[in-house]
């Protein structure tokens, strides 16, 4: 049967789209035009000025100590809570289903402006501590549904094997369960970390005056900075987020 | 060995004889046990008692109850109601973890994540025994299946067959008193499925502990087990020796799910002697059959009788009084090799015959289509069922009258 | 479900559940609750939340200002979801046919958009359509825009850059449909005397109806919510509705408003979602394609 050559047409016309901005912006954050209309020469000049503005390095500092936090909170969370929904069929677990898949379907912005009432009402003082609490709640459901398709997949008949074999619920858990599952959780661990490090509209929302997070200054220099800057910091993400792409699929392939 | 050994005692008439409440001898037994999931009776008060040693099998088709049987004897389900005992002990609340009894999964079950000879070391290490004395465990048993070359690669490259030997081992280990077996051979091709079924076999004789087998496959359950307990809707329909369960169906659900048969709707029109009644079926001449249930002037009575019990042939047998003749017109032939299967019209019935070629076939006048022929069976052939169900016979590979007319059992995919 | 023994009996089932399910009552549930409280309570001079109650704010959103905001966000955001499904569902369809050492390295390529930075990829077109940029410079070479025109600050650009960030989100689902589609089917399609247009629509789109859905559900939800992208490549003629539910609580600080126009933003996110759960009960019914 002959092969339209329609859908491959596209195919190479949407990866040139994804791709066309970002080629353009790297290129730029080497370009020693100011505004990167042409091309004025090689340079790295972009790259050390970054290097030098310590605002920049406080605001990592503080997103990936964020991260490290929400990823903690939600991990364990988020693995409870496929463990129960994937164990369990009861009126509770419906409206934990509910409860896990709702945030995931729901405008950050809502997530957002929620949180920032709830805390307005409880007149809880907005820090790093109200954006750790927002992170771990929406990534509790990523979390969740990743660990859960992983259950899915797992052969509880492996857990009886261990018991029939002498192993307590204990062992069990920790000889057979953990170690199956812990490529599933991990990687919904790394879904988690970077979701919080990226997240922008939600932080925006329950961060206090004078808090200040990577995405938060990002958005800041694009809105009154410099663009060279945000081309060269952009590039350096763009590498980082390459090599936990990697990382991740290798991490899964391993869980096969 | 007791050979005769029972369901409840409430449950049909005609089984009173014969039945019995499982003896205190019995190494494993099942007083009175019932599960029910939802509406559905998985297992329907079934007491069993299997002896020590044995190699007993639970035969029946998918949802018959007896992997949720076999579970309750491994601890991972425990019964609505009912008592398991294993050797005189009550088991029925004890976590399978404290059970001296082990398992070979249908999929084997092996740890993707360990290697061979810590799949089989696994029991041993989490029974907290000294290293030194695992591995020597362990490689013993590495000789046995002789897999030695095989110890330190991971489980997902190792052949089916190769994963049933491992399961074995890392079950055999913890010596236990009893092996069970759930499926084990049903993901395994035709061909490596006989040859582990005589592995298996030769395992019980090496390691004489009772061995509980879990089976679809009625070929698996007659060439392995001293004894077979046919499954139907969470009850015990039949339990016997392999013989006796072909030969001597009980119910038309036995007759038809172990092999095919021939089942006749009459009435008993005599009693002639001690042993023998005479028939009344519509469109045949008066049947004779063996009396072994007692039956009386007038009784209703479902006649079974298995298709290579009866000859046929072009010229009148010979008669006499141990034999039923009757007459038949062929309404379909097919050559299968070792054998001939013929479909016959007589009266109402349409007759499964199996003929053996125990000659060369071509040098015969083969018998056609239309043909009109005579059929005979030896009168102690034919089997007085204690119960019948017009449903059984679409577990038969009976083909379709016409296009589209196909029964159940074929479209399951047939049955082994 | 047989229940497994020992392990998550069911006398553990709250003591595994209660965790996450207390933390999304607290943080989750007790919030969107919140958000309509304060929908009927006044402001207060101080940007704070008044006290007792009042129909006040939602009256204000008669407003001849909010109805031109919500129909352009409805339709910004329903031609994204088309634009993102005509340019995903062939991809997915390639993506999944295409020989098997080539899918990892495709899924990678969209994967790669997906996981980087939000912001970063809308900075990225600003970048391309900025006035000096090359791709202004580009089309007012060829006289396909004026010289002084501005590729930026409107609702082309709008509609352009959330297609571009929503994209890879709808060709995943697709793509995770069609791999399961049996693709004999289409050949069986063929046949059977239909065209490959006719094959493809009515029988590929059928069969990938749930990713369709779930496409459609991850694109349309977000667009809807969409602030960033219409607050850094919009003007004010392209405002959306999370634009002015920021400027209500940030510039304004008039809480109780941006409460009124939430709830109103949930009530249309809830539209499309009880749809696309009623139309996949549906599917689930097991009905055929109609030919």
């Amino acid at each position: 049967m002959k092969r339209s050559a329609t859908p491959f047409a596209i195919t190479v016309a949407v990866l040139a789209f994804f791709y066309l901005p970002i080629v353009v912006l790297v290129v730029n954050s080497f370009n020693a035009s100011r505004f990167g209309g042409e091309w004025s020469g090689f340079t790295l000049q972009w790259y050390r000025k970054l290097l030098e503005s310590p605002d920049i390095w406080h605001a990592l500092g503080n997103t990936l100590t964020i991260a490290v936090f929400a990823t903690i909170g939600s991990t364990v969370l988020g693995t409870t809570a496929a463990f129960a929904l994937d164990r369990y069929r009861s009126r509770l677990q419906d409206a934990h289903y509910l409860l896990v898949y709702a945030p995931l379907v729901i405008p950050e912005i809502l997530l957002g402006i929620s949180l920032l009432l709830f805390f307005v009402a409880l007149k809880v003082e907005l820090s790093y501590v109200t954006i750790v609490l927002a992170h771990v709640t929406f990534c509790v459901s990523y979390v969740a549904m990743v660990v859960l398709g992983r259950l899915q997949d797992f052969d509880w008949s492996l857990v009886e094997a261990a018991q029939d074999l002498g192993a307590s619920p204990w062992v069990t858990a920790r000889d057979v369960v953990l170690p199956l599952l812990a490529p599933g959780i991990a990687a919904g661990a790394l879904l988690a970390f970077t979701l919080s490090v990226d997240d922008f509209v939600i932080t925006f929302f329950t961060a206090g005056p004078g808090t200040t997070t990577l995405p938060l200054r990002i958005y800041s220099m694009i809105k009154h900075g410099s663009p060279p800057l945000i081309n060269a910091l952009s590039t350096l993400l763009l590498a980082l987020t390459t090599t936990t792409v990697w990382l991740s699929q290798r991490l899964l392939k391993e869980a096969r | 060995m007791p050979l005769t050994s029972a369901i409840g005692p409430q449950h049909h008439r005609s089984f009173e004889q014969g039945e019995r409440v499982p003896a205190v001898s019995d190494f494993i037994q099942f007083e009175n046990v019932s599960r029910q999931y939802g509406a559905v009776r998985a297992v329907d008060n079934v007491s069993l008692g299997i002896a020590k040693g044995e190699f007993f099998s639970l035969l029946g088709p998918s949802g018959c109850g007896k992997t949720t049987l076999l579970r309750m004897l491994a601890g991972f389900e425990r019964p609505d109601s009912g008592r398991v005992l294993l050797d005189g002990v009550d088991i029925t609340e004890l976590p399978p973890e404290r059970r001296k009894v082990n398992t070979i999964f249908q999929n084997y079950a092996l740890f993707p994540h360990l290697s061979v000879r810590q799949n089989i070391g696994f029991g041993p290490t989490v029974a907290k025994r000294p290293r030194r004395e695992v591995d020597e465990e362990v490689d013993k048993m590495l000789a046995l299946i002789q897999m030695k070359d095989h110890a330190d690669k991971r489980v997902d490259q190792i052949s089916g067959g190769q994963k049933q030997r491992v399961a074995i081992a890392r079950a055999l280990i913890n010596k236990p008193a009893v092996l069970l077996l759930d499926e084990p051979l049903a993901a395994l091709d035709l061909k490596l499925r006989q040859r582990m079924l005589i592995e298996l076999d030769m395992v019980h004789d090496q390691v004489g502990i009772t061995f509980v087998f879990v089976t679809h496959d009625q070929g698996e359950a007659m060439s392995l087990a001293d004894r077979v307990a046919v499954m139907n809707h969470g009850r015990i329909e039949q339990l016997g020796r392999p013989v006796e369960i072909y030969e001597a169906p009980q119910t038309s659900f036995v007759a038809a799910f172990i092999g095919d048969s021939n089942f006749f709707e009459g009435v008993v029109a005599e009693v002639t002697d001690v042993e023998h009644v005479l028939l009344r079926i519509d469109g045949f001449d008066d049947l004779r059959a063996f009396n072994d249930k007692g039956l009386h002037e007038g009784d209703r009575v479902f006649l079974s009788v298995r298709p290579e019990k009866i000859r046929i042939s072009r010229d009148q047998p010979l008669g006499g009084p141990d034999h039923n003749t009757t007459r038949a017109v062929v309404d379909d032939v097919i050559y299968l090799g070792t054998h001939t299967r013929f479909w016959l019209r007589a009266g109402e019935y349409r007759i499964a015959v199996e003929q053996q070629h125990n000659r060369f076939v071509l040098d015969e006048q083969p018998i056609r289509w239309k043909d009109e022929v005579w059929l005979q069976w030896h009168v102690d052939d034919g089997f007085m069922l204690e119960r019948y169900a017009e449903s059984d016979e679409a577990l038969m590979a009976i083909p379709p009258q016409r296009v589209g007319e196909s029964n159940g059992a074929l479209e399951d995919g047939g049955r082994g | 479900m047989a229940e497994t023994r020992g392990l998550l009996e069911r006398r553990h089932e709250p003591w595994i559940t209660l965790p996450s399910f207390l933390w999304l009552v607290v943080l989750f549930t007790i919030p969107a609750a919140i958000v309509f409280a304060i929908a009927f309570k006044p402001s207060d001079p101080f940007g704070g939340i008044g006290a007792g109650w009042t129909l006040h704010t939602l009256r204000s959103l008669g407003d001849p200002n909010y109805p031109a905001i919500l129909w352009r966000t409805v339709w910004l955001s329903v031609a994204t979801t088309a634009l993102c499904l005509v340019l995903a569902t062939p991809t997915a369809y390639f993506m999944a046919r295409v020989a098997q050492r080539w899918r990892p390295l495709l899924v990678l390529a969209i994967i790669v958009p997906f996981w980087t930075s939000f912001l970063v990829r809308i900075f990225a077109w600003k970048v391309v359509l900025h006035p000096e940029g090359p791709l202004k410079h580009a089309l007012a070479a060829l006289h396909l825009v004026p010289q002084d025109g501005s590729l930026l600050y409107h609702s082309g650009a709008v509609l352009l850059v959330l297609v571009y960030t929503e994209l890879p989100f709808a060709i995943l689902p697709l793509f995770a449909a069609a791999e399961k589609f049996d693709f004999r089917l289409l050949e069986a399609a063929r046949d059977l005397g239909a065209g490959p247009f006719r094959s493809f629509w009515t029988v590929f789109l059928p069969g990938i109806r749930r990713g369709l859905i779930t496409a459609t559900l991850v694109t349309l939800i977000p667009a809807l919510g969409s602030y960033v992208v219409p607050d850094l490549v919009g003007g004010p003629t392209s405002e959306m509705l999370g634009n002015k539910i920021a400027q209500r609580t940030f510039s304004d600080r008039n809480l109780p408003h941006a409460s009124a126009l939430s709830a109103l933003l949930a009530l249309a996110v809830l539209v499309p979602s009880v749809l696309a759960i009623a139309m996949s009960r549906r599917g689930e019914g097991g009905r055929g394609a109609k030919p």
